[in-house]
């Protein structure tokens, strides 16, 4: 205590006059500060753009379903053995209990008594004994006249004749929808003049292809035109050999070369074959005509039973159509006119509505002689190709965006930019467009459910969601980790003291006042 | 029925009657050229003329282009051309080093090592010409299987004055753009061949295409593929596929002799015709020594044997021998003339890893004054220092005797740098070239696989275009145009010169000098790896001495108090 009195007079060398509990907790603080305001910098620069989705719109469209109101008017005014209020009472009640209207669920069908505007079938009855017969959306059906049937037999028949015109689909499942290709807004058509092998004689190098397209496609296409747009090409090619060899097939007096069924399915040899082309996404569908070389005709289809049929053309589902011409030896000439190719293009155009889903005419209904344009493609079928394509394409949308909201809560490191979100937000509004013209027409419904459709898909291969996949958020960390927890520790361990630091000194203080000095001076660590 | 008059081969034409009804046409030529070193140099030209027809104009790029209908015409091409709008394109594919001196001009003037690239687009307010170059080159790559996507904006360049159009450009429309860009480290192989025999009427598999045989092809001492695509106004769209190699008969003989047969080179023979070809002629330069060659010709044109095979039933099998030569005596280099006018050599000098010099040694083998293009086009892996460019004529610095026309720097990581230039030779001098040049460090991830390997760089071009005051008539390669002659007319020096006996011919054809190899400084590639860890130890070290230092309390421990206690 006897230092203590010239202390008084001079600072005490022991306490350092840079050694302040403030300035130190100042220092650290400070420290803290400047992390803590980085993080949000920190956050924002290394954190991915995840923009929000309309996820309940999105799972909404689910429960929405498309319904088209049909309206057909039955007009017996050339009929008159029955009174037209009670034959229309009478097939409406048909058409509810139909079960394949009610499974299709596309459409609400009502039957008209008069005549209305807008998109309305017309079904005419008639006496006499022609075969029912369809002319735009008219319906012309002829009934015996010595029929005395009830008007329940009469409806019964004219609601299972507007069923199958309204709703063809149902009737046809499996092999017939599989073959058809998917909805795509624009399709490349590639017809190729394909000889098996041109230095063998019978070989075809040349055709009239301009003139049999504006003949028997064209017109196709133009009907068609409310739905898909198309890019038309044509080849020839002078060696296009086969992979297999055919089967010899002896029949009467000369040899015949057959394909069986399993041929046809390899037939397509792609790796000699230059078909497709690259240029563009648009899907391809393939129509050749096939020229076998001269070992190898007449070539001819096989059924199971090894016996060759009739027809010489066949529909590789999706891909395209193939028709094998078998010219007759001796070689008139080596182009092929327009006329040659008549039959085979007949039978492309065929190929051409099957792969395209335009539906058949139910077998007893015909085309009215007059209304035959070059497409053969009535309003019937027209109207049921949209309506299927509409909710076709409807669902997949649905489902589509479904998807892609599924995925991006499931992933958290996925990038949603703005691209994806606008896409999204565009399939939803041309959903609702799709919705809104229905009841109004189904061409334009169709065709924003197309735009809807391209879009989802569109928002869903979008390139910039997958950007996390290269780049997961554990590279960074492990990039992190060495400077992070190396420099954190100091930075844990000063904070750590001082806090210690400070309760011991509050403890002493509680302790007794006078001795404080000296708790204070104690050395921390 | 139309007469069209064609003129063939040579000074010398004859009539050929065709179908003015087929729109398109398929000719097929195979020259043989026995070589003074024993080789057989072998050119397959196969010509598609899409008659009538007009390179789509890039205003309706926008709309939807008509129907394509082909024949003989290659869809797959075809489509390209037009989706891109393309007037003038020609692709190369080429392995090996042309050796000018002693093979003399080839027949197909693209010759420059590796992938070569060149089109001429016409101008568009649509679809800029760099755009449709990108999706050009992208769709060449995936139709010839080769790597023509690296072809980018630091390979690409415009040199205007080397590579002139080859057909014409449709007037009235807009002005045409020039890209073009090479690709020194190509290799072409099988896979690049397939693809283009695919685009052939007959393929492989009849008519002269049928002795492309993969398997000799390649074996070749020099092999390259080209496609070419030009405008010929008043005739139509011409797509020319041409195939050139040089084989060595000596190798595959036993003997030693440098006999050879169709079947002895190519391992196939001419089967059958093909059935769509206007004409298919095989012609063989005849040697000056003595010779046996069977079967008979149909025809001889000057110094060429011609085989008609347009409607041949029998199989060709062409057989050249020498009966009198046992076996082959390589010709002693030191008394051979060159074949070309112009001897060309260059050479990347020092070995340092930030500099090195440039040169090149031209000489002039003819009595008169030479005047040559020089085009560099260099990717900025080498940075030119112009300042440094010095010129020496037997010795002696003469500065005067280039002159520069354009030079667009090279901007890292960006821009090639391009120098096209005018040489003067005077008679029989040797003149030397040399510029220093920069070599730039490459960032990480600009190196390639295989790093350690270096970079090939593109090839000179050299198009000699002024041979003295008269005394070398010049005889043009690709001026055809004007008298509608059919391509090969024109090729024959012997047609046009007073000089046909001299064992150089002057001719305005490119000449490329081999591709070089430049060594640039490459990381040791684990490095960053190795700097994260090691720079971010360092920062955590100075960062906790820095704050322990901050925030250490001190006191002063009184040594001498705690010893009186």
């Amino acid at each position: 205590m006897d230092a203590a009195t010239p202390a008084t007079q001079a600072p005490d060398p022991a306490i350092l006059h840079t050694e302040s509990k403030k300035t130190r907790r100042l220092i650290i603080a400070s420290y803290w500060i400047v992390i803590l305001l980085a993080i949000p910098l920190w956050w924002s620069t290394t954190s991915i753009e995840r923009q929000s989705l309309p996820t309940a719109n999105v799972l909404a469209q689910q429960e929405r379903e498309l319904v088209f109101p049909v309206r057909v008017h039955l007009d017996t005014s050339r009929y008159g053995g029955v009174e037209n209020t009670i034959l229309v009472q009478e097939v409406q009640r048909q058409l509810d209990s139909n079960r394949d209207l009610s499974e299709a669920q596309e459409m609400r069908v009502q039957i008209l008594s008069e005549p209305s505007n807008g998109d309305t079938y017309q079904v005419s009855l008639s006496r006499g004994a022609r075969e029912p017969a369809v002319q735009g959306r008219q319906l012309s059906l002829d009934v015996q006249t010595d029929d005395q049937s009830s008007p329940t037999v009469l409806a019964m028949q004219l609601a299972d004749t507007i069923v199958t015109l309204l709703a063809p689909y149902t009737a046809a499942r499996g092999s017939q929808t599989e073959r058809v290709v998917k909805y795509a807004p624009r399709y490349r058509l590639a017809f190729t003049l394909l000889n098996e092998d041109s230095a063998s004689g019978n070989a075809a190098l040349t055709w009239d292809i301009r003139a049999s397209l504006s003949k028997h496609i064209a017109p196709l296409l133009e009907r068609l035109s409310v739905l898909h747009n198309f890019t038309v090409e044509s080849q020839v090619q002078y060696h296009a050999p086969l992979a297999f060899d055919p089967q010899i097939v002896y029949s009467q007096d000369r040899t015949e070369y057959g394909l069986t069924q399993e041929d046809l399915t390899v037939f397509v040899n792609s790796a000699e074959w230059t078909l497709s082309s690259s240029v563009s996404n648009d899907p391809v569908l393939h129509f050749v005509l096939f020229i076998p070389s001269q070992q190898h005709s007449p070539l001819h289809i096989l059924d199971e039973r090894g016996h060759s049929i009739a027809s010489t053309a066949f529909v590789l589902p999706q891909w395209g159509g193939i028709v094998i011409l078998n010219r007759p030896s001796p070689i008139v000439s080596r182009h092929l006119a327009a006329s040659v190719l008549d039959a085979a293009f007949v039978t492309f155009r065929y190929q051409l509505k099957a792969l395209l889903g335009v539906p058949a005419l139910p077998s007893h209904v015909h085309l009215a002689d007059a209304s035959f344009d070059g497409a053969g493609i009535t309003d019937w079928q027209l109207d049921a190709l949209l309506r299927r394509r509409a909710v076709e394409n409807v669902v997949g949308t649905q489902e589509t965006l479904q998807s892609i909201v599924r995925l991006v809560d499931q992933i958290e490191g996925m990038p949603v930019g703005l691209d994806v979100k606008s896409d999204v937000l565009g399939a939803l509004n041309a959903l609702e467009k799709v919705y809104a013209a229905a009841s109004a027409s189904s061409a334009r419904a169709a065709q924003s459910a197309g735009a809807a459709f391209s879009l989802a898909s569109r928002a869903f291969f979008n390139p910039g969601m997958l950007a996390l996949l290269y780049f997961p958020p554990e590279h960074k960390y492990a990039v992190y980790a060495p400077l992070f927890a190396s420099s954190a520790a100091p930075l844990l361990a000063a904070i750590l003291r001082e806090v210690l630091a400070w309760r011991r000194a509050r403890k002493a203080r509680n302790r007794g006042e006078h001795q404080a000095d000296t708790t204070g001076r104690q050395k921390v660590e | 029925m139309r007469l069209v008059k064609i003129i063939y081969l040579l000074g010398l034409c004859f009539y050929q009657l065709a179908s003015a009804a087929t729109e398109e046409q398929f000719d097929e030529e195979l020259t043989l050229r026995p070589l003074r070193d024993g080789k057989l140099a072998a050119r397959f030209s196969l010509t598609t003329l899409l008659k009538g027809s007009t390179p789509r104009s890039p205003e309706s790029l926008g709309l939807d282009d008509a129907s394509q209908h082909y024949t003989l015409f290659p869809l797959a091409l075809g489509q390209i051309l037009r989706e891109y709008a393309v007037t003038e394109m020609h692709l190369t594919l080429n392995a090996g080093k042309w050796n000018y001196e002693g093979w003399g001009y080839p027949e197909e003037a693209g010759v420059g090592t590796g992938g070569e690239l060149w089109a001429w687009m016409g101008d568009s307010g649509t679809v800029t010409v760099d755009e449709r170059w990108k999706g050009l080159r992208n769709a060449l790559a995936g139709l010839f299987c080769a790597s023509l996507g690296a072809l980018d904006e630091q390979r690409t360049t415009s040199p205007a004055l080397t590579f002139r159009p080859e057909g014409h450009l449709p007037n009235g429309t807009a002005s045409h753009q020039l890209r073009h860009a090479t690709l020194p480290s190509e290799h072409v192989c099988t896979e690049n061949l397939t693809p283009f025999l695919k685009l052939l009427p007959c393929k492989s598999l009849s008519g002269i295409a049928s002795l492309l045989n993969p398997h000799r092809l390649f074996d070749a001492d020099w092999h390259g593929l080209g496609v070419h695509v030009r405008y010929r106004s008043g005739m139509g769209v011409e797509v020319r596929l041409a195939f050139q190699a040089v084989f060595d008969p000596v190798r595959y003989s036993t003997e030693r002799r440098r006999d050879w047969s169709f079947h002895s080179v190519f391992g196939r023979v001419v089967r059958m015709a093909c059935p769509v070809a206007r004409s298919s002629l095989v012609r063989v330069r005849l040697p000056e020594s003595s010779y046996a060659l069977a079967p008979v010709p149909t025809n001889v044109v000057g110094d060429y044997a011609v085989y008609d095979v347009t409607n041949t039933s029998q199989p060709l099998d062409v057989e050249l021998r020498w009966p009198e030569e046992h076996a082959f005596q390589y010709p002693l280099g030191s008394d051979l003339m060159p074949l070309t006018p112009l001897s060309i050599r260059r050479s990347l000098k020092g070995s340092s890893q930030y500099t090195a010099q440039l040169a090149i040694e031209l000489k002039n083998n003819l009595p008169v004054e030479i005047q040559t293009s020089y085009l560099e086009t260099m990717p900025w892996l080498l940075q030119f220092e112009l300042h440094t460019l010095k010129l020496h004529s037997n010795a002696v610095p003469r500065d005067d005797l280039v002159e520069i026309v354009t030079y667009t720097p090279s901007v890292p990581h960006a821009r090639p740098s391009l120098l096209q230039a005018v040489l003067t030779l005077p008679p029989k001098a040797t003149l030397q070239l040399t510029m220093d040049v920069m070599k730039p460090f490459l960032r990480y991830t600009e190196h390639p696989p295989d790093a350690q390997r270096g970079w090939d760089l593109p090839p000179a071009v050299f198009l000699p275009f002024s041979f003295g005051e008269g005394n070398y008539s010049v005889a043009h390669t690709h001026d055809d145009r004007d008298t509608g002659a059919h391509r090969a007319g024109d090729r024959e020096p012997q047609g046009l010169a007073p000089h046909a006996q001299a064992p150089v011919e002057a001719r305005a054809q490119r000449m490329y000098t081999p591709v070089l190899l430049v060594d640039l400084a490459t990381p040791d590639f684990s490095m960053p790896y190795n700097v994260i860890i090691m720079s971010c130890t360092l920062v955590a070290l100075i960062f906790g001495s820095v704050l322990n230092l901050l925030t250490r309390k001190l006191v002063i421990v009184r040594v001498g108090d705690a010893k009186t206690q």
